[in-house]
């Protein structure tokens, strides 16, 4: 891990729920997650453009952490086009929402979501669960390499 | 019998505007005999015309205001059934009778056949016979009449239940549409909030560590505790505001499982109690399995829940077959209620007891009643304070499969 490196982008419009989430994932990966409140500046900040073309277009984050009910464009619409792009299609994508409306599930599963959770109510059982993506995605999960962000290889 | 039926007739046409009798006939003796015939017998109010060709007749009769035709089927330009054929054409509504020769009874009954009312051969006529047969005509037209319109009235008014009906359909099934999607996104957006304080309160008791007294965090403690409460109704609400808009996808279902599917889940919830649990022999029917579960988990952790005070409880799930349709009972030995709240029972937030002392939402029974509801059953309960509680339902008729014996 290169420090200073992004490892999680989180997008979420709620700040209380973001810093929830944020200090659920743990102290030591503060600094490293990004927190963005729209669907835009989520893919603002992915494709390096607007107020991020200074950013590094060759550190995407390890995680991204989608909520569906996002202002300018939804969680879904920015799912879509994660994958739809090769620079961005291998970067796991946590849909974590408090929607349970099979509609969401299906079309963000569709979009090709790596995983869909329910922000459970009580926080006890969303620290846990948090912590468990966190731990999942980011320790046990085998990252992507860096050509797998230049599409598929000919 | 004749002579009364007669005067009945009378009495009705001679109420209403003079007869309009339309001739059709170019023999000028037939002409006159008619004439005098129809003057005859009685002071019935009439007015007769006469056409000596089927052009004029027809003429005439386009003009309007004839009631009744009396038509010689012999004319200079059409003869025979044609004659009829082409007036009935014309004016269908018109009542028409026939004048025919001796002898030309197979015309005649053509004609009748073609929907004339009726027909008279000539020279076997008199006055009564030929007022006779023009008030019964009128009469059967008349009659004909009436039911083509109150025929068309209540066809209208079929027609018009039917939109009304499916307007109102229609209008119910937005409402309901909306109201679900009200509540469903209610309950989503209740959601966030109530983690935030439930989230920010234990995350306050840890931060502070040692730094918070014991009436702090009493206080902290009663906001998680109503956040969790605030959660459950949340989740409650918002699986019956779910129901709503699901389908019932029935398949013949063993309830036995079911049942042991539901004791599974809560007996971990009741390790500390001693329960006696007594589970018959349960058929199986045609239910949604998924929502059946629901029932049954409800209806078991209600009666779990509600013997609690009793250091041996009592449980029993059992099924009586009732003209061949199966009822299920649950029976406890609980608290029970007082009967005259029963109907408060299945409402959505209605509760019987103290929430110190029986938790619970008030969604769990209303649910389990929409589900019941939904298969086409009916549920209801008996109890008495302090004596118990038994809960009843039945599922749709015909759902079952294999009814247990009547025992």
């Amino acid at each position: 891990m290169r420090a200073g490196t992004v490892e999680v982008l989180l997008a979420d419009d709620n700040p209380a729920d973001a810093e929830l989430i944020m200090l659920s994932l743990g102290e030591n990966l503060v600094g490293r997650i990004h927190h963005v409140h729209d669907g835009e500046e989520a893919l603002d900040f992915l494709f390096c453009r607007a107020s991020y073309a200074q950013r590094m277009a060759d550190a995407p984050p390890r995680l991204i952490v989608l909520d569906i009910k996002l202002p300018k464009l939804s969680g879904l619409e920015v799912l879509q086009e994660i994958k739809r792009d090769p620079r961005t299609r291998a970067i796991p994508v946590v849909l974590l929402t408090s929607s349970r409306l099979e509609a969401d599930v299906a079309g963000g599963y569709q979009l090709g979501a790596n995983s869909y959770v329910q922000k459970p109510v009580q926080f006890d059982r969303f620290r846990q669960i948090v912590r468990q993506l966190g731990g999942y995605w980011l320790a046990v999960n085998e990252p992507a390499p860096f050509r797998a962000f230049n599409g598929p290889s000919r | 019998m004749a002579a009364t039926i007669d005067r009945d007739l009378i009495m009705v046409t001679a109420a209403l505007l003079p007869i309009a009798i339309l001739l059709v006939e170019d023999n000028r003796g037939d002409v006159r005999l008619i004439q005098e015939m129809l003057s005859k017998p009685l002071a019935v109010p009439y007015t007769l015309e006469v056409a000596n060709s089927l052009a004029a007749g027809l003429e005439r009769i386009r003009r309007g205001g004839i009631d009744v035709l009396l038509l010689d089927l012999g004319l200079p330009d059409s003869t025979g059934v044609n004659t009829f054929a082409s007036v009935h054409a014309s004016t269908p509504a018109l009542p028409i009778i026939v004048l025919t020769g001796f002898g030309d009874q197979s015309v005649a009954l053509k004609v009748m056949q073609q929907g004339a009312q009726d027909y008279l051969i000539k020279g076997q006529v008199d006055g009564d016979l030929i007022w006779r047969t023009i008030r019964y005509a009128l009469e059967r037209q008349r009659g004909r009449r009436e039911l083509i319109l109150s025929e068309t009235r209540v066809r209208h008014l079929n027609e018009s239940l039917e939109r009304r009906v499916a307007d109102r359909t229609a209008e119910l099934a937005a409402a309901n549409r909306e109201l679900e999607t009200f509540t469903y996104s209610v309950s989503h957006d209740l959601r966030a909030p109530l983690r935030q304080i439930d989230g920010f309160s234990r995350i306050l008791v840890e931060h502070a560590g040692t730094g918070l007294d014991s009436k702090s965090l009493h206080y902290l403690r009663r906001i998680q505790e109503g956040t969790q409460h605030m959660g459950r109704l949340v989740d409650d609400l918002l699986g019956l505001a779910q129901l709503g808009r699901q389908d019932v996808h029935t398949r013949p279902t063993p309830l036995d499982g079911i049942v042991k599917d539901a004791l599974t889940e809560l007996r971990p919830g009741c390790a500390d109690r001693i329960i006696q649990w007594t589970v018959g022999k349960l058929p199986t029917v045609d239910c949604d399995p998924g929502l059946m579960k629901i029932v049954f988990t409800n209806l078991l952790s209600n009666a779990i829940k509600y013997t609690r005070p009793r250091e041996l409880a009592s449980i029993e799930v059992a099924c009586v077959a009732n003209n061949g349709r199966s009822t299920i009972v649950i029976r406890d030995n609980g608290v029970g209620f007082n009967m005259k709240y029963a109907d408060k029972l299945f409402g959505v937030f209605q509760r019987l007891h103290r929430a110190d002392q029986f938790e619970g939402s008030g969604v769990g029974l209303a649910t389990v009643q929409r589900i019941i509801h939904k298969h086409g059953g009916e549920i209801w309960a008996e109890a008495e304070p302090d004596h118990g509680a038994t809960f009843y339902f039945t599922l749709a008729q015909g759902g079952d499969h294999a009814a247990p014996d009547p025992a």
